[in-house]
């Protein structure tokens, strides 16, 4: 396109524009989670963006459950949630990756499974809650209410689509030639795809596995719908946080918010390769 | 070798599967698809029939009895024929619906106008990509609490609006029945615009970059290379974009389970929110059953019609030589 100066400011005007409308609720809530307890609401003061007296309080206060500027103290505090929000994601993705990529193999060389691509995708389909009250039924019975283990399967379940898809796109992009050459040489198909088609696509595998993670620790309704007290996770804890006194407790949630937010910003901004990949099901490549 | 493999390891499993281990491959790939395949098993084929038999029934988790026994509240269908007087399932759809329709495609022309400004590089890009892509990687709920924060009537949006306009501005956005819901649509076009942008840059990425060079070559301004080239050659792209917007956004739940919970009364009650309002305050899970089988079968059927047109689309592309 022509570069005249005209379109070069507008470029920039329409783009720091945009800037501006995405960095405000971002830096709201950043700015929140350090002021005092006087600067939340406006109740008590002038509404400022950034806190006069910018304090490690509230994430004291969500750790330890007790501050200076508040008398009431916190009977749940957040390291668990943050371990259960930590482990529940890694384990799913484990499962969905592993699943995901052994079918995806199958699927990409042998042609065996054919059903998988469709029925994976359908899990997207439908609204979670449609389909929920069975997998509640079933969870109960089987005693995965508010557990490690069943939050972690139900995850692996849910991104299962994501990793499928992607490791297929992966693997179809692998020249064949290269697993028939050792296969001449006398491989057995397993080692073929143990020792050389999944070294070859080592990376794309990490990063499938971030997206995945990124995938299972944004999630809320599935642990609002499965977990009772032991191991909601972080999203699920910050909105049973409301102070016995009532009203909200803005900058201990804000600090818990920035904490849940971070990981899957820095660990999406590292896979922005494959984030088109990954979000299209593997249909658009970058 | 192959054929050795199987008599060594396979002796002892039944017939039908003798055969299908007989042959390397074969046997591979079943052993690699089984994880995914049970999964599926798991969550598909067992949760539906559990779900079609609970949704003929009155059974409710309060009964004191395993689903099991929920034959004996057996009646057929009447969860189905009460679906189709509950207002407030199709007053929930509705507002669904008008959700989905004013802001995906606003988050669709705003993903294209932004992905207009990145197609060629400048100072600053990457960063510029990377900071507007961050919304969508913000965990929802978080995001639904920071509009909470942005839109109490005390809070930076009326102050902003305030100082823009000199007013005294004070709206109760989440508590307000027309403004609830405008302030749900604004948060989910904030977090998912960046989705559109980064799926419709990457289509625009793909045109072709001789065939704008040679339509530049034949006098072509770049506002009819953008009408007659790009946007055709990104049919596909703005389809599959258009498609998982849709589907995403008619799941509706995060944000404003956070933001609203369904209110001001039932200003802002989606179908998500709805199901989960019936199934854990009111505990009517049989109806839920009922009325989840009911949209999983309407999606299906569209889903379905979707796939047929594109197929039909597709094969008339390809009879059709040069289109």
């Amino acid at each position: 396109m022509t570069s005249r100066p005209v379109f070069f400011f507008v470029r920039y005007g329409l783009i720091l524009l945009a800037l501006v409308i995405v960095l405000i609720p971002t830096v709201w809530m950043g700015t929140m989670a350090f002021k005092p307890f006087p600067e939340w609401t406006t109740a008590t003061g002038d509404l400022t963006w950034l806190p006069k007296e910018a304090t490690w309080g509230n994430f004291e206060y969500i750790f330890t459950g007790q501050t200076e500027d508040l008398l009431v103290t916190l009977d749940r505090t957040a390291e668990r949630p943050i371990l259960a929000s930590l482990l529940t994601a890694v384990l799913g993705t484990a499962i969905a990756v592993i699943a995901g990529t052994l079918g995806a193999y199958s699927v990409s060389r042998f042609k065996i499974g054919n059903n998988l691509p469709l029925s994976v995708l359908q899990l997207r389909l439908f609204p979670p809650l449609a389909v929920m009250i069975p997998v509640m039924i079933m969870w109960a019975s089987l005693g995965m209410v508010d557990t490690w283990w069943g939050l972690s399967l139900i995850y692996g379940i849910v991104t299962l689509p994501f990793a499928f898809w992607l490791m297929k796109t992966f693997f179809d992009d692998v020249p064949i030639e290269i697993e028939e050459a050792a296969l001449v040489e006398g491989c057995s198909r397993f080692r073929v795809f143990w020792k050389v088609t999944l070294p070859m696509v080592k990376a794309a595998l990490a990063s499938t596995c971030l997206f995945v993670f990124i995938l299972n620790w944004s999630d809320y309704l599935i642990a609002l719908l499965l977990t009772r007290k032991d191991w909601v996770t972080i999203p699920v804890y910050m909105n049973s946080l409301a102070s016995a006194m009532g009203g909200q407790m803005y900058g201990c949630k804000a600090a818990l918010g920035l904490i849940a937010a971070i990981p899957p910003v820095v660990l999406g901004i590292a896979i922005q390769k494959y984030l088109v990949r990954g979000l299209t099901f593997g249909a658009l490549k970058q | 070798m192959t054929a050795g493999l199987a008599h060594a390891g396979g002796g002892w499993l039944p017939r039908p599967l003798r055969v299908l281990f007989a042959d390397e491959v074969k046997r591979l790939g079943f052993l690699m698809s089984l994880p995914a395949q049970l999964l599926l098993l798991f969550i598909v084929v067992f949760p539906l029939l559990m779900q079609i038999y609970v949704s003929l029934t009155y059974w409710g988790p309060l009964d004191g009895e395993s689903w099991i026994y929920a034959y004996k509240s057996l009646n057929p269908f009447e969860n189905y024929g009460e679906l189709f007087a509950d207002g407030r399932f199709w007053a929930s759809i509705a507002r669904t619906m008008l959700i989905v329709v004013v802001s995906v495609p606003i988050e669709f022309l705003l993903g294209l106008g932004l992905a207009t400004l990145f197609v060629d590089r400048f100072p600053g890009r990457r960063i510029f990509y990377s900071i507007l892509l961050t919304p969508m990687m913000i965990v929802p709920a978080v995001a639904g609490y920071m509009f909470f924060m942005l839109f109490q009537s005390n809070g930076p949006i009326n102050d902003l609006l305030g100082r823009l306009t000199g007013l005294q501005v004070d709206f109760v956005w989440l508590s307000d029945p027309d403004l609830a819901i405008v302030a749900v649509m604004i948060a989910d076009i904030w977090q998912w615009t960046p989705l559109m942008f980064l799926i419709l840059l990457a289509g625009m990425m793909g045109v072709p970059e001789d065939q704008l060079k040679a339509a530049t070559l034949l006098g072509a301004n770049s506002w009819q290379r953008f009408w007659r080239i790009v946007l055709p050659k990104m049919k596909m792209v703005m389809i599959i974009a258009a498609v998982i917007r849709v589907v995403e956004c008619f799941k509706i739940f995060d944000l404003l389970a956070v933001m609203t919970k369904g209110g001001p009364g039932v200003e802002t009650e989606t179908l998500s929110y709805y199901i989960y309002k019936l199934t854990f305050a009111d505990l009517e899970w049989a109806y839920v059953a009922a009325l989840g089988l009911f949209v999983l079968i309407a999606l299906s059927l569209l889903a379905w019609a979707a796939l047929l047109r594109l197929q039909i689309a597709q094969r008339r592309a390809e009879t059709q030589p040069g289109a």
